[in-house]
């Protein structure tokens, strides 16, 4: 068994056989550390495989949870090298997600959190109807660099704007990347409420914001 | 309402249905029961015929799509259980369901009827400008697309502004702007001499208070006039949308079932669309009441339904439900080009020589992805209205139709993910006057020369 057939694994989200391998790992003295990156490296070429619709959401969607369930399996070995200094998590940056209060829509902000976990984000998703300050509170609970806010009707827009004058009147703005997208959104409305960054479109959202933390 | 029968009984399900955690219910329901059905039923996309003449195909799309909607049902997020319709109640409310029904009122009255694949009876033309626009420019849309000769029902264009204040869903602001969007409504289909045409409103709101709110006999919206109410993706609903359900029975107004399934998304590909195109159709008779449906699938990232693989879920799935029911439904079409472009000509002209020959009636048009303020206008919508009575009247075949679409998808296909945004309703029409400018019409007409000499008789 090898890492790279648990890519494949993953790449295909046959699950029973990423188990089996991963387990099949465990016993073998691999190094963690390539192994996450590989997996990561797989995940992306599969998040841009679905940016460019050559898949769908169903398949990202099994890729990603057989990565899920491979990791779960490979977890005491991650916290054995983690403790020793072998492997260190690089995470891309942390996420507050959600769609904005009032509003029900919610398949573009899990495909941005799909995109974004495969690009190796931690998100917190806090579903859809979020209130305004409900993304502060979550988003100071666990220090995250972002606040993304998504937005599918153009009633529900003005609750993304909300987020960001709250976040003035708490002097908390400089402290939150505020990512705005959704379907009736443009950059000109996200200039307009003073947003950091606006996403035109799922797929381009990870690596948006990846260069938007790093130009901080 | 077509099953008011069972109003109650089918609401009650959403406290009695099979529960379900709601992360669970579209990868581990939804998904793999379409992905089986699809497999199970031989759906096969073909790229090469974006129409397609296989009457076995739209039949096995027919009963794939009945399958779906049985085995997966409608998922209530408030209550976290599945309303699920058994086989015979399917069976039932599309046998009671009618076939035609007149909607409108005096004069403007239509009578609006079923169709058959290769139809010669003219598709139902609800022109729709579905975006959004300024406050100042509302009025002047209104009388624009309700001076369209061709217009059987309009669905006006949506405020994000009420004097002068933006609007919240579900706020006070909402309501102020549902009144104000009926009253400008009214009053442009009174001035153009059209009080009775039928309006499907207020697109305005969104929440049901705002739609709620507007009821009304007198100035608002009527008995004899529409309201949507919408799924959402996929197959998900919730007490917001369900309330309109009962109010729009108890009201006595049409019910109108909006669904958009994504390409690329939960359906998957075409194949996926198609069926749940069908499914989709049974979900809005026996669970909306609807008397039609109102379809718009588009594709993920071009948020548009005129490239091919959108084109041959509708074109399909139109002939499904023609060739085994009597159902009303609308095919919602939206461009990648935005208005006064000649691509967005050619979009719309394509969209609806596929939906008019395949069995659908016409909701035209959604120009520039339905994205961008403003940009909208009727002449986009009349084209496309044109081609669906030119196409009708002179009787063309699927074979014929799929030659013409191949040939405008040659013209525009390549260019759908940069398209040009095109203009903004003020830029291409006089606004006091509604009129559209002569070099928006000189555009307009070229095109239409263009495909006249395509093939297609236009009628005058």
């Amino acid at each position: 068994m090898s890492i790279a057939k648990l890519c494949h694994a993953v790449e295909t989200g046959s699950k029973k056989e990423a188990e089996d391998i991963a387990r099949d790992l465990l016993n073998q003295n691999i190094n963690i550390q390539e192994t996450a990156d590989q997996l990561t490296s797989t995940m992306q070429k599969i998040g841009d495989r679905f940016a460019r619709l050559e898949i769908f959401l169903p398949g990202m969607m099994e890729s990603a949870q057989t990565m899920t369930l491979a990791m779960n399996i490979l977890g005491s070995k991650i916290l054995e090298s983690t403790s020793k200094g072998e492997y260190a998590s690089k995470k891309a940056g942390k996420v507050v997600l959600g769609t904005v209060k009032g509003d029900l829509h919610e398949i573009g902000k899990n495909i941005v959190k799909l995109m974004l976990e495969a690009n190796n984000f931690e998100v917190k998703d806090l579903g859809y109807d979020v209130d305004s300050m409900q993304f502060i509170k979550e988003a100071e609970a666990v220090g995250a660099d972002f606040i993304a806010a998504s937005s599918l009707m153009t009633t529900t827009m003005p609750h993304q704007k909300e987020i960001i004058d709250l976040l003035k009147d708490r002097d908390l703005r400089d402290k939150y990347k505020v990512v705005i997208g959704g379907a009736p959104t443009s950059q000109e409305w996200a200039d307009r409420i003073g947003a950091d960054l606006y996403c035109p479109d799922a797929g381009s959202s990870s690596k948006l914001m990846a260069a938007l933390l790093q130009r901080k | 309402m077509s099953t008011p029968y069972r109003l109650w009984e089918i609401q009650e399900r959403s406290n009695t249905g099979p529960q379900c955690d709601e992360d669970e219910f579209l990868s581990k329901i939804f998904s793999p029961t379409l992905q089986k059905i699809v497999k199970k039923y031989e759906i096969k996309y073909n790229p090469k015929t974006p129409v397609p003449a296989d009457d076995d195909l739209a039949d096995r799309v027919w009963k794939a799509g009945w399958e779906l909607f049985q085995e997966v049902g409608l998922y209530n997020t408030d209550t976290h259980r599945i309303i699920k319709v058994s086989d015979d109640e399917i069976k039932e409310a599309l046998y009671v369901a009618k076939d035609q029904y007149w909607v409108g009122a005096g004069k403007d009255a239509v009578l609006w009827k079923h169709r058959k694949i290769e139809d010669r009876e003219p598709p139902f033309c609800l022109f729709s400008p579905d975006c959004t626009c300024s406050e100042e420019l509302h009025y002047s849309m209104c009388l624009a697309y309700l001076k369209e000769p061709l217009l059987d029902g309009f669905c006006a264009p949506i405020l994000e502004d009420s004097i002068g204040l933006k609007i919240r869903s579900g706020s006070p602001f909402e309501i102020n702007a549902c009144t104000q969007h009926i009253y400008n409504l009214r009053l442009a289909a009174k001035q153009v001499g059209r009080p009775g045409v039928f309006l499907v409103a207020v697109g305005t709101a969104e929440h049901d208070s705002g739609q709620i709110a507007v009821s009304n006999e007198n100035w608002g919206v009527r008995t004899t006039d529409s309201r949507l109410i919408g799924t959402l993706t996929e197959f998900k609903t919730a007490d917001t949308l369900l309330n309109r359900v009962v109010h729009c029975a108890q009201y006595g107004c049409y019910v109108g079932n909006l669904t958009g399934p994504i390409y690329g998304g939960w359906c998957g590909g075409s194949e996926g669309v198609a069926v749940t195109l069908v499914a989709y159709s049974l979900n809005g008779l026996c669970i909306h009441g609807a008397i039609y449906n109102l379809h718009f699938p588009f594709h993920l990232n071009l948020a548009s339904n005129t490239t091919r693989e959108l084109l041959w879920p509708i074109a399909v799935a139109g002939q499904a439900m023609a060739r085994n029911s009597k159902l009303l439904y609308k095919s919602g079409g939206y461009t990648n080009a935005g208005p006064m472009t000649e691509m967005v000509f050619y979009e719309a002209a394509c969209h609806a020589l596929v939906s008019t020959v395949n069995s659908w009636h016409l909701w035209e048009i959604g120009a520039a992805r339905n994205k961008h303020r403003n940009r909208t206008t009727p002449l986009e919508a009349r084209i496309a209205m044109e081609v669906g009575h030119a196409v009708a009247g002179q009787g063309m075949t699927r074979e014929e139709a799929n030659d013409i679409a191949l040939r405008l998808l040659s013209i525009y296909e390549e260019q759908a993910a940069t398209a040009p945004l095109g203009k903004e309703y003020q830029e291409c029409y006089d606004v006091a006057t509604a009129l559209p400018t002569q070099e928006h019409f000189d555009m307009y007409r070229k095109i239409k020369d263009e495909l006249s000499n395509m093939g297609i008789e236009f009628l005058y």
